[in-house]
């Protein structure tokens, strides 16, 4: 009795069929994961096989506007070991510790680490070409020289906030390293090769080699020169008058590229490590916002002569030593005012009250408005990490009070570079710039520039007319107002002085005779080619005086890098006045009951040695009436109370 | 004894040629399966063996001389000769199986003590017990065609018997080799005409029994999970089938050639045996590794050609069985190898590295090409 024949070969005929389907199953899985995925799969085989030892691509140098080097590299090798490759561990560590200089023992536990590569840190890391060699020559299998590089600043502290400083792995940290990391860095390059899974190598793949490519060289609009003379005269400052801190910019009115930029306190960005963090974090030019003071009287100058709401010569202003605004009166710093004046004259001598009148012939939204057009309030844009953006009053607040300091300079909070910016456009025929200081990029190789970049004009905020009285103000400032220390004969310097007050920390009205003191000046008066900032803050063993301190030092850095960028001195333009007809015998004034503003004006010709503290002159000597050359030294004793003067 | 003897003489007169597209297609897989166990395994060998990357394949071309004299011999002799044996055999390998299992006596490597014996000279039990279950079936089955659609006479008595066998290799543990155990007899019982309804019920019961399995024994879960997506625990439970996608994936559709593959580099585990394919996928691409596949269907198709043209259902169903076995073997390392199945330890017929299953499935690819011979016209 069978089941018929029949079925039995129906039911072979259908296991053939089932079978013969998913063999049919199998070629198309097989051509998905063979074809489709075939892709992926490699890229994951070949992540899987290979192991890379990289080679640090050279990061780019940073060069000043004329290719002089202001940061580059040196070759400083790295010890790389993969541990599945090393054959006698106990020999190989002795080996290593012998030419790094370190124990046995720790040599030892870096090359056994269960880790496909191992770069023995710190002591393997950025060694010298010597060490290398010598560990090369062993030819201890497994252990690998990678290439590697050191930074290096040869300048030391020179422009070291500007240019920043890179880590240990060459990223960049800080200033430009940081900024224009990616650009610098380049593409690290690697040696892969094809390791079986216990690390040893496939005989039969080749190792790849992928050559790192250098970072470009970045050329700055830094003129080393200029630099120099910057640094060599913050130097001065700082053992002159040991300031809590320095600033001085340098920039070219004309397309915003900066020539100089320095600060103290200074560090070497190859011991970065040892410097407090607030010290290269901040760049005190582009990051410490502070109440400006006088240089910012140019802002309202220029937008007063911009709307024809005062004409210089013949208008005229009479201060009484004060002004009364809204029932506050605000006092001008010469005690008893300096009388009827002409508004060139309320500009040379620094006069608030006729700044208060013009702001108030500007109205609180004019006022406002240039001060935004020049670009405070918000951030240039400087090419550079850490920016401040400054305080502006909110306009809600704004009453006729604030509208009056706000003329000459008080209760806003600016950047120095923001000051040096609108400085820059008011001087130079209106135009104000993004201020900048990459000019551009040099391929590493051939030397030749790959591109530049070009000045960004952001608006006109006055007309070239304007911009020229405000550069004839500016330069009588210099011939014969306040800031006659800073005079170069034959580079017609324009400027104006400054003296901050510096607010306490936590509110609570002002430090007590602790000022920023500052200069802002330009030259030539007729063609403006350099625009120089200079802030001491808090110095010591002086009147704190932008006219005393800042202006001497901002007449010599500009003076020194006209003539270093090949500016010549000329003729004409304001002679500088003496400002007292006795010359050349100076009769010594009587300061005693003066206040330390009112001296600015005496001083001018005389050296002084202040003594003690205070905000009042309490004694000098020599005694009034003796007879000095100008240039010389008198003695000022500095108090609190306010003496009678005889 | 005797009686058969004479019987099978009779019966040579009757021979014709064996099936020589059969001979032909064993001959080509034997071939791939020595070269590539040589390619797979040559690094891995000098390795472990003193710079000696011929070890692995002196053995395997050892037994497959073994085989192929064993393949000759027994494709001369009657295929009712093996009906004899069959109780006998059976119970020999109940014995064995059993024999393995006692601490001690069974050998255990990769987790399952399914070896007995010394060193190299050691033998699975379950890989006899698959071919002499095969002929026990046969002859039951064709003895008892008239029960078969009954569950009380055909069912029950053939499938205690195979769950029987079943269970005492999932002892051990051995899941690959005891679902081709199980799958062959299914078809075998399938030829025999059982009905449609009951495989139906079975197929009921084998999902629960795969799910009490799968819970008596967490860690199959982690390979089912595993399988599904082994890039979640790439070194852990999903490492094999990655290493073996990362060896056919590359292949692409070329290969990169014999001797070529990177994934053999002791990445992929025992690229010789398990994971063959793998290999052949890597270095002879998707043609190649189609080429082989193609190889089976060949095979396959000869063999249900033979068991459809046996002279009787017992030359019938052994055909199918033997067929089958390799059929399923190779379906199941396949399906593994290309991640379309959790990973269970399974070689691949006549090309993966192992004495004793290549002598094994030479000698039943003899029985088959013996039932060639007497091919109804």
């Amino acid at each position: 009795m069978r089941v018929s024949n029949v079925t039995v070969r129906k039911r072979l005929i259908a296991i053939l069929v089932i079978a013969l389907g998913i063999f049919f199953i199998f070629i198309v899985r097989l051509g998905y994961i063979q074809v489709f995925k075939n892709g992926w799969l490699s890229n994951q085989a070949l992540n899987s096989w290979s192991k890379l030892i990289p080679y640090e691509a050279e990061r780019g140098d940073i060069l000043d506007r004329n290719g002089k080097v202001l940061a580059t590299n040196i070759s400083k090798p790295s010890v790389l070991v993969v541990p599945r490759q090393v054959r006698d561990p106990k020999k190989t560590a002795k080996k290593l510790a012998e030419v790094l200089g370190m124990s046995e023992k720790k040599a030892y536990q870096d090359i056994t680490k269960k880790q496909s590569k191992v770069y023995i840190t710190p002591e393997g890391r950025k060694i010298s070409n010597q060490k290398a060699s010598k560990i090369k020559s062993f030819g201890l299998p497994g252990v690998f020289i990678a290439e590697d590089f050191k930074r290096s600043y040869p300048y030391g502290n020179y422009l070291s906030h500007v240019l920043g400083f890179a880590g240990i792995d060459n990223q960049g940290l800080t200033g430009l390293e940081a900024y224009y990391d990616q650009q610098l860095k380049g593409k690290n390059g690697h040696v892969a090769f094809f390791s079986d899974a216990r690390g040893n190598r496939m005989a039969n793949i080749k190792d790849k080699y992928v050559p790192p490519e250098s970072g470009n060289s970045l050329k700055l609009t830094i003129d080393k020169r200029v630099q120099s003379i910057i640094e060599r005269e913050l130097n001065l400052a700082d053992q002159k008058y040991h300031p809590e801190g320095a600033i001085a910019i340098a920039m070219n009115p004309n397309n915003g590229e900066i020539l100089g930029m320095s600060s103290r306190p200074g560090f070497n960005p190859e011991n970065y490590k040892k410097v407090p963090q607030e010290i290269y974090n901040r760049n005190l030019p582009i990051w410490k916002t502070y109440e400006p003071g006088s240089t910012f009287k140019v802002i309202t100058l220029a937008a007063a002569l911009q709307e024809n709401l005062v004409d210089l010569k013949n208008d005229h202003f009479s201060d009484p030593g004060f002004i009364d605004v809204n029932g506050t009166k605000l006092h001008c710093w010469k005690r008893g005012g300096h009388g009827d004046e002409t508004f060139l004259e309320v500009v040379q001598n620094s006069c608030n009250p006729g700044f208060v009148k013009l702001g108030q012939k500007l109205g609180k939204d004019r006022l406002f408005s240039y001060i935004k057009n020049f670009g405070f309030g918000q951030k240039t844009g400087i090419d550079l990490q850490g920016e401040a953006k400054g305080i502006l009053f909110n306009m809600k607040n704004v009453g006729p009070l604030e509208q009056a300091t706000t003329a000459f300079g008080q209760g806003v909070a600016v950047t120095p570079i923001q000051q040096v910016a609108a400085v820059a456009a008011a001087v130079n025929g209106g135009y104000l710039y993004e201020p900048h200081i990459a000019k551009g990029w040099v391929d590493p190789k051939t030397g030749k520039e790959i591109n530049q970049t070009s000045p960004i004009e952001k608006r006109q905020v006055i007309s070239e007319k304007t911009s020229k009285e405000v550069r004839y103000a500016l330069e009588s400032v210099v011939a014969q107002g306040t800031g006659r220390n800073a005079y170069v004969q034959g580079y017609r310097i324009g400027g104006k002085t400054g003296t901050a007050q510096k607010v306490k920390q936590g509110g609570g009205g002002y430090m007590e005779n602790n000022y920023i003191v500052s200069f802002m000046g330009f030259a030539p008066a007729n063609d403006p080619q350099i625009v120089v900032y200079v802030a001491i803050d808090h110095p010591q063993n002086t009147v704190q005086f932008g006219g005393t301190v800042a202006a001497p030092i901002a007449g010599k850095i500009i003076g020194d890098s006209l003539s270093a960028m090949g500016v010549k001195k000329q003729k004409g333009g304001l002679q500088k006045i003496a400002k007292y007809p006795d010359q050349p015998m100076l009769k010594v004034p009587n300061f005693v009951g003066m206040d330390r503003e009112e001296l600015e004006a005496g001083m001018l010709d005389l050296k002084v040695d202040v003594v003690g503290k205070g905000r009042y002159v309490v004694m000098q000597s020599p005694q009034p009436g003796v007879k000095l050359n100008p240039g010389s030294t008198i003695r000022i004793y500095l108090g609190d109370k306010k003496e009678k003067g005889d | 004894m005797i009686f058969y003897l004479m019987r099978c003489l009779a019966m040579a007169k009757s021979k014709t040629t064996p099936d020589l597209i059969l001979i032909i297609v064993t001959f080509l897989l034997l071939t791939v399966g020595l070269v590539m166990v040589y390619s797979a395994s040559a690094i891995l060998a000098s390795y472990h063996f003193d710079g000696d990357s011929f070890y692995f394949v002196k053995r395997q071309l050892l037994f497959a001389g073994i085989g192929l004299f064993a393949m000759f011999f027994v494709m001369n002799v009657h295929y009712w000769m093996w009906r004899q044996w069959a109780k006998l055999g059976v119970l020999i390998c109940f014995l064995l199986l059993i024999a393995v299992l006692i601490p001690g006596v069974g050998l255990e490597r990769n987790g399952s003590t399914s070896w007995l014996g010394i060193g190299a000279f050691s033998i699975q039990p379950s890989e006899f017990m698959k071919v002499a279950l095969i002929v026990f079936l046969a002859r039951f089955l064709s003895e008892n065609q008239k029960y078969i659609t009954t569950i009380k006479k055909g069912l029950i008595p053939s499938l205690s018997l195979v769950f029987l066998s079943f269970g005492l290799i999932m002892l051990q543990p051995d899941l690959g080799t005891g679902t081709v155990l199980v799958m062959t007899c299914i078809i075998m019982i399938f030829t025999a005409g059982a009905q449609i309804k009951h495989f139906v019920f079975m197929g009921l019961m084998g999902l629960t029994g795969v799910a009490v399995l799968i819970i008596s024994a967490p860690y199959r879960i982690a390979r089912i999970t595993s399988f599904l997506d082994p890039w979640k625990d790439p070194l852990g439970t999903g490492f094999q089938i990655i290493q073996s996608l990362l060896a056919i994936g590359p292949g692409g559709l070329l290969g990169f050639g014999l001797g070529q593959s990177r994934q053999k580099y002791q990445y992929l585990p025992e690229p010789q045996t398990d994971f063959i394919f793998s290999i052949i996928s890597e270095e002879l691409g998707f043609i190649g590794a189609t080429l082989v596949l193609g190889l089976f269907c060949l095979l396959i198709w000869r063999g249900i050609r033979i068991a459809i043209s046996a002279p009787d259902l017992y030359g019938s169903l052994l055909a199918v069985g033997i067929t089958g076995m390799i059929a399923v073997q190779v379906m199941i390392n396949i399906a593994v190898v290309t991640g379309l199945m959790p990973v269970t330890g399974i070689t691949l017929p006549f090309l993966s590295y192992g004495g004793s299953s290549l002598t094994l499935m030479l000698v039943s690819i003899g029985v088959l090409l013996n039932i060639s011979r007497y091919t109804k016209t």
